[in-house]
């Protein structure tokens, strides 16, 4: 076993890459590789906003962006989430990504959801895992290049980021 | 995990032409975590979780999603689309091995 060439490890990893090579539209290839690996980083959370918006501005989204979400979260490794933006979602006036950002979590970004007009609604939600007690923040870029804020305090009892 | 990759989706039970409809989909997949040696240094490997959704309807992508490690373990994805035609509601999931998970819903009206 010693000397194997082909170590479990790698011949995971090669399996995966053909894979991902393998999945979805070859031409959407490149940017997704690149997405994935532009989001999940171990950073701050500064860092991971300077990172992704750079010097934008960002207004407060308080009557605007909806973030719900449990105020004490007793189990750090289910937290449910929800963002809700009062938006027409209109091709002209659309929400076109929602970032939910936790700040506390070694990896802050969460997720990114991608919407289209044809949403109808842009009111996405999911279960993340927060690791310490802190903010989690909503930001949503609308179709105009706006961004808007939002973050709440989420008490959490036990951490569920392991690590 | 025999389970991994099994993928519900749910719809109301009622759909008129033109709603909003919200859709709830759950994915049964471990979403691994960041693993550390004793020296608290994280181990380099490639972590299997989930690091993309994409919900297409009539052929065309409603939303997606891009995740990371920090969505918990069979994760619930909430999103919501205009209910136009009867036709196919896809959610397909892909994790970072190369997994491909979809999971189907009807849009019917009554």
């Amino acid at each position: 076993m010693k000397d194997h060439p082909i170590t479990r490890r790698r011949a995971l990893t090669t399996l995966g890459a053909l894979g991902l090579a393998g999945a979805g539209g070859l031409t959407l290839q490149a940017p997704r590789r690149a997405h994935a690996q532009t989001l999940g980083q171990h950073e701050t959370v500064d860092e991971a906003l300077k990172r992704i918006f750079g010097a934008r501005p960002m207004k407060d989204g308080g009557g605007i962006v909806k973030l719900d979400l449990p105020l004490i979260a007793e189990n750090g490794a289910v937290v449910p989430v929800s963002v809700d933006v009062t938006s027409p979602m209109t091709p002209a006036n659309h929400v076109k990504t929602i970032y939910v950002v936790a700040d506390k979590n070694r990896i802050p970004v969460v997720f990114r959801t991608t919407l289209g007009p044809e949403a109808g609604q842009a009111a996405v939600g999911a279960t993340i895992r927060l690791g310490e007690t802190g903010d989690v923040r909503a930001i949503v870029e609308q179709s105009d290049g706006t961004l808007l804020a939002v973050k709440r305090e989420v008490k959490v009892t036990v951490g569920g980021c392991g690590g | 995990m025999s389970d991994i990759g099994k993928v519900r989706v749910r719809l109301p039970s009622s759909i008129k032409p033109g709603d909003v409809v919200r859709v709830r989909s759950l994915v049964i997949h471990p979403m691994e975590r960041i693993e550390r040696d004793s020296k608290g240094k994280i181990i380099d490997k490639k972590y299997l979780y989930i690091n993309r959704v994409v919900a297409t309807y009539l052929g065309k992508t409603v939303a997606t999603f891009d995740t990371t490690q920090s969505v918990s373990e069979n994760p619930t994805f909430v999103f919501s689309f205009r209910a136009t035609d009867p036709g196919t509601l896809t959610i397909t999931f892909y994790d970072t091995h190369g997994g491909k998970y979809e999971g189907t819903a009807d849009v019917k009206f009554v």
